[in-house]
């Protein structure tokens, strides 16, 4: 294979081919690059770190979500590659997609600890302590980039715009799993409902595209079972709220002021 | 491309599983058979209606049926499918759903990834539904080419 075809779904929905000279280890950015720089320097695109790890250039390659900078072109298998914005995402530009709705979406599910003690979260001098088995219950769902591959390949997302969809949802377990934190209820309560958890058909699609293997499909299903024991323990009288694991001190002694954290001489 | 319109969104897009994992497959399958299920029942709920006009009204209708031919029992061998892959399939969803069945535990991803929820026995899950219901299929369908005369 000595020369690429790119074939760009444009802003104004025409489609435009751009050839471009194939080099062993070339990413779909990289030809993207190219184009912007060699050819057509109004090609819109987004892209940043390059390595996979900011989530910025999604875009639909060969009809599937995936990251441009982690996709070589020798890996999709044809030497014509249709490029398109993510799907159920407006377009500003060519393959720049509106991103701010998704990240409402993120943010709608209130992905922090919450704390009820405001003093405590304010003027904290003690660490949660947090077990091993603990951590493994949701350290997977926190790898996620919020690239928005896997709402733009749900096809539930596609015919319900107000969707919380799964990364949104991903994210509400990943804090909802955490002993440390205190907003289960608030974030069960925005699952619970008709555009929530209970929207999803396990197409699995979302993780079938995620990057990083935060396997959206599974944390949905673990976030639909903490809802279905709630409505459970509602109906038998009994409120579904978890266990809270309180901070501990430093030191072994409950109530024993911890020494300063000590950062290595680092300054901030 | 128009503004403010979400790009390749809606019914058409979503039905669109090429390129995807199994799981897209099954759920399209999933939605027409519901699709066709529910229009079966539209039907049926027509059919059964036409009772309350009286038994020559009824006979009518039978006759207006059989004269489809075997468009009638193709019909029906679809609408048995229809719900044996509906059915077997809600029943492998339910378990996902409400027992977490076949998703795997939370795990420290490892490079090549491999989703576990889309693992090996969700694929199995995935395949005794097919097969199963392919089985029963194929009886149906000579259940109903007998019922025509054909064999």
């Amino acid at each position: 294979m000595d020369k690429i075809t790119l074939k760009v779904t444009r802003s104004d929905g025409r489609r435009t081919s751009y050839d471009v000279r194939y080099r062993k280890g070339m990413t779909v950015l990289d030809a993207l690059t190219e184009v912007r720089e060699k050819q057509d320097s109004t090609l819109g695109y987004r892209h940043s770190c390059r390595m996979g790890i900011c989530g910025s250039c999604g875009m639909t390659i060969e009809g599937l979500p995936k990251l441009a900078c982690q996709t070589q072109v020798s890996s999709l298998n044809t030497d014509s590659i249709n490029l398109e914005p993510l799907h159920n995402m407006e377009v500003i530009k060519d393959l720049v997609v509106d991103i701010l709705p998704f990240f409402e979406l993120h943010r709608s599910v209130k992905p922090f600890l919450i704390r009820n003690d405001i003093r405590e979260r304010d003027h904290s001098d003690r660490e949660y302590r947090v077990l091993t088995a603990e951590v493994e219950k949701f350290l997977q769902f926190d790898y996620c980039i919020v690239c928005g591959l896997c709402y733009a390949a749900c096809p539930t997302a596609a015919l319900d715009p107000l969707y919380t969809g799964p990364q949104a949802i991903t994210q509400a377990y990943r804090y909802m799993a955490d002993p440390r934190d205190e907003g289960w209820e608030k974030r069960i309560n925005i699952l619970d409902t008709s555009h929530g958890v209970w929207r999803c058909h396990m197409a699995g699609a979302c993780s079938f595209v995620c990057p990083k293997d935060v396997d959206p499909a599974k944390a949905v299903q673990l976030a639909r079972m903490e809802v279905l024991k709630r409505r459970i323990l509602r109906r038998r009288g009994r409120e579904g709220s978890k266990p809270v694991s309180p901070p501990v001190a430093g030191s072994t002694k409950e109530g024993v002021k911890a020494p300063p954290f000590d950062f290595g001489g680092a300054t901030r | 491309m128009k503004r403010n319109q979400r790009f390749r969104s809606g019914l058409v897009p979503s039905l669109n599983p090429l390129g995807f994992n199994l799981e897209r497959w099954s759920y399209v399958v999933h939605r027409v058979t519901g699709v066709i299920l529910v229009g079966y029942l539209m039907a049926h709920i027509f059919e059964t209606f036409q009772l309350g006009g009286g038994a020559t009204a009824w006979a009518n209708t039978m006759s207006a049926l059989h004269s489809l031919g075997p468009l009638e029992m193709i019909g029906l061998w679809i609408v048995a499918g229809s719900a044996l892959y509906h059915g077997g399939n809600g029943i492998r969803l339910t378990m996902n759903e409400v027992f977490g069945m076949f998703m795997g535990k939370p795990i420290l991803p490892v490079y090549p990834y491999s989703p576990t929820s889309l693992g090996r026995n969700q694929k199995i899950a995935v395949w005794t539904v097919t097969a199963l219901v392919l089985v029963l299929w194929v009886w149906a369908g000579l259940y109903l080419l007998a019922g025509l005369g054909v064999i």
